[in-house]
This record gives structure tokens, C-alpha cells and sequence, in this order.
């Protein structure tokens, strides 16, 4: 999950150097944390958080199939 | 399996009917489309109140299934003598049959490499990328689609495997979700708009299919009830062919309403002078 949420941020920010993804799992349900440049918010979030949303949904597809409960949150 | 059944039941409210009818399916919510017959009204003083009535067709498998071996031919001819009478009933069941013998949608042919374009290269190379990461073991075939008119025909990226039905989701909510971030990050690597769009496994073509033999059934209903037929909340790329279907019919306009995920399409029987 991770990999995808980096390689999906590093795709479409400005300055990929400053991505940075963190798994943590507590009790049954795992958090990504996602950080990225404060300049490259918008493009991560997306007009009406379009981008986020989609992301989400992949990350959960994957978490199910891993019989996993997922957030994804950045900041 | 694909075949289609369909049940009509009556509720004081939509969502009563609906889960009574999915009660008498056997199925899940998102594998049914639901058609609104008759919307519910609470009359004047209890006169006049009038039920929900609903018709659910199993159509959409949520999950893709492999797609039925051809039927064998009858095994034998069916003695003549035990044929039983046939119902009134089948009759009208035989007339709204949804089913169609699944046609070979899932055999285009795919476009050779010599005619793929930046968008079909990047966009293929992309969407293996986002599958790599997913975990997901599927195959990708690249083909140029019908194009509607006065738009230039997007190359289809078809996701092919097993068990893809995770691909697809409720309401398609999941292949809109990797559409959309698979077009964001090839369009980024093609500075301008990847004239691309996913499917999985056909979904999308068969779902247009369903959709345009419902869009038709229920302007019909429409016109001869003179009334307006709301549909189901659908996505705006599943509202957007039942507006297609209906643009040119001469007795019915269409209109969207309502918020998100709740928008849905309403048929709209033309006044006549």
C-alpha cells in the first residue's frame, strides 16, 4: 500500500523529493500517512478532493484484499 | 452466471420494495438494477396512497465471473407430450428478457504495437504500474474504441484476469477511481488530456448495453403512464448514455436531478400540443 500511494504521489507532485509515506498499524486497522510539499497539497488533494478520494479507494481495494482496514491521511 | 432474472415487488417506500426484492432474489444490492415503476405518495387522508413499485434486474454481476461456455445445443428434442401448458405469466417475462446471448465483446481484437500511439503507450505503461502496486496479476490489451459522434475514439485499456470484480466495485465506484488516477498521471507525462479510458474484463460495455435497454424500456413506461420515471443514482458516465440513448426520442426529454452520489436520470414525457 504504500508503494502505490508513493508512486501515485511521486507521479503527479512537483517536487517528489519531499514525499513521504508512513505505514502504521494499530489494532486491526492500518494508517498511511502521506506528506508532501506543502505546494503540491492541491495536487494530491484535487479539486473537491478528487485525487485523495481516488486514492483511497485504491488503497482500500488493496487493504481488503490483504484482509486489512485502511486510512490514508495527509498531511 | 449471466443470466438475468428480474422480480417486481410493492412496499410503502422505495427502499422497503427494494430490500424485499433483494430478499427474493438472493442478491446483493449493487447486482440489481433497480427500476423505479411507480413512486410512492401518501394521498390525501390516507386516499389515494399509493405503494412503491419497483422492478429489480440481477444484470451488473458485481464481481466478474467467467463468461458462461456457449450453451450446448438441446441435448434432445423435448418430447412433444410432456411439454406443459405454458403460463400466461411467461409470456410477459419473455418479452422483457434482459438477457442476450453474451456476445463476443470480450474478443476484440486487440491494436497491433505498430499502431499505438503516445497516449495508448503511456497509459498502458502507467495503469501496469498502479496494477503492479496493487498486488494485482492481470494483462492489459489496448484497443481503439467506437468513437461517439464528433469526439476522437480514446484507446480502451483492458484490464483482463481473474477475479477482477475488485477492479470494478460498487457502482463502478473503483474502475472510475483507477481511470481517473491513471488518466491524471499519463496526461502529467504527456503534458495534455490522455484520450484513454479503462475497463475491466467489458464491464463498461455491457453495463452501456443494460443501460440503454433500460433508458428505452423506461421512456416507454414514462410516456404511457404520462408521467415522469426517475432511475436508479447512477455515476455520470452511466447517466450520461441513458441521455445519450434518449437524446433524439421524439416523446420523452431527460434530465438529471439530485446531489452526488445520489443524481439520478428522470424521463420526462414531452407534452404534446
Amino acid at each position: 500500500m504504500v508503494e502505490l500511494v508513493e508512486y501515485i504521489a511521486k507521479s503527479l507532485v512537483d517536487d517528489p523529493s519531499q514525499v513521504r509515506v508512513a505505514e502504521t498499524t494499530r489494532g486491526g486497522t492500518t494508517t498511511i500517512e502521506l506528506e508532501v510539499a506543502p505546494e503540491d497539497m492541491g495536487r494530491i488533494i484535487g479539486k473537491n478532493g478528487r485525487v485523495a478520494n481516488a486514492m483511497r479507494v485504491l488503497v482500500r481495494v488493496v487493504a481488503a484484499n490483504e484482509g486489512k482496514r485502511v486510512n490514508l491521511d495527509i498531511i | 452466471m449471466s443470466e438475468t432474472r428480474s422480480v417486481e415487488t410493492t412496499a410503502a417506500d422505495i427502499e422497503a420494495a427494494i430490500e424485499i426484492g433483494l430478499e427474493q432474489l438472493g442478491v446483493s444490492r449493487e447486482s440489481v438494477i433497480v427500476e423505479i415503476l411507480e413512486e410512492p405518495s401518501r394521498g390525501i387522508l390516507g386516499l389515494g396512497a399509493r405503494q412503491a413499485r419497483i422492478r429489480l434486474t440481477t444484470a451488473a454481476p458485481p464481481r466478474y465471473q467467467t463468461p458462461p461456455a456457449p450453451e450446448p445445443p438441446p441435448a434432445e428434442p423435448e418430447p412433444v407430450a410432456a411439454k406443459p401448458a405454458p403460463r400466461p405469466a411467461a409470456r410477459r417475462a419473455v418479452a422483457e428478457r434482459v438477457a442476450e446471448p453474451e456476445e463476443d465483446e470480450m474478443r476484440v481484437e486487440p491494436s497491433p504495437e505498430s499502431e499505438l500511439d503516445d497516449d495508448a503507450r503511456v497509459g498502458r505503461a502507467t495503469l501496469q504500474e498502479l496494477l503492479n502496486k496493487m498486488h494485482i496479476d492481470a494483462e492489459i490489451v489496448v484497443f481503439r474504441s467506437e468513437a461517439a459522434p464528433g469526439e476522437q475514439a480514446p484507446w480502451v485499456l483492458q484490464i483482463r484476469g481473474r477475479d477482477l470484480g475488485m477492479l470494478i466495485g460498487r457502482r463502478g465506484e473503483t474502475l472510475a477511481a483507477l481511470q481517473y488516477i491513471t488518466r491524471l498521471i499519463a496526461s502529467r507525462d504527456l503534458e495534455r488530456r490522455a484520450n484513454i479510458v479503462l475497463d475491466v474484463e467489458g464491464y463498461k460495455s455491457r453495463r452501456e448495453k443494460v443501460l440503454r435497454r433500460l433508458a428505452t424500456r423506461m421512456a416507454e413506461q414514462a410516456i404511457q403512464l404520462g408521467r415522469t420515471v426517475s432511475l436508479e443514482p447512477m455515476p455520470p458516465y452511466e447517466r450520461r448514455i441513458v441521455h445519450l440513448t434518449l437524446r433524439d426520442h421524439p416523446d420523452v426529454v431527460t434530465e438529471s436531478v439530485g446531489e452526488g452520489e445520489n443524481r439520478k436520470v428522470t424521463i420526462i414525457p414531452r407534452r404534446r400540443s
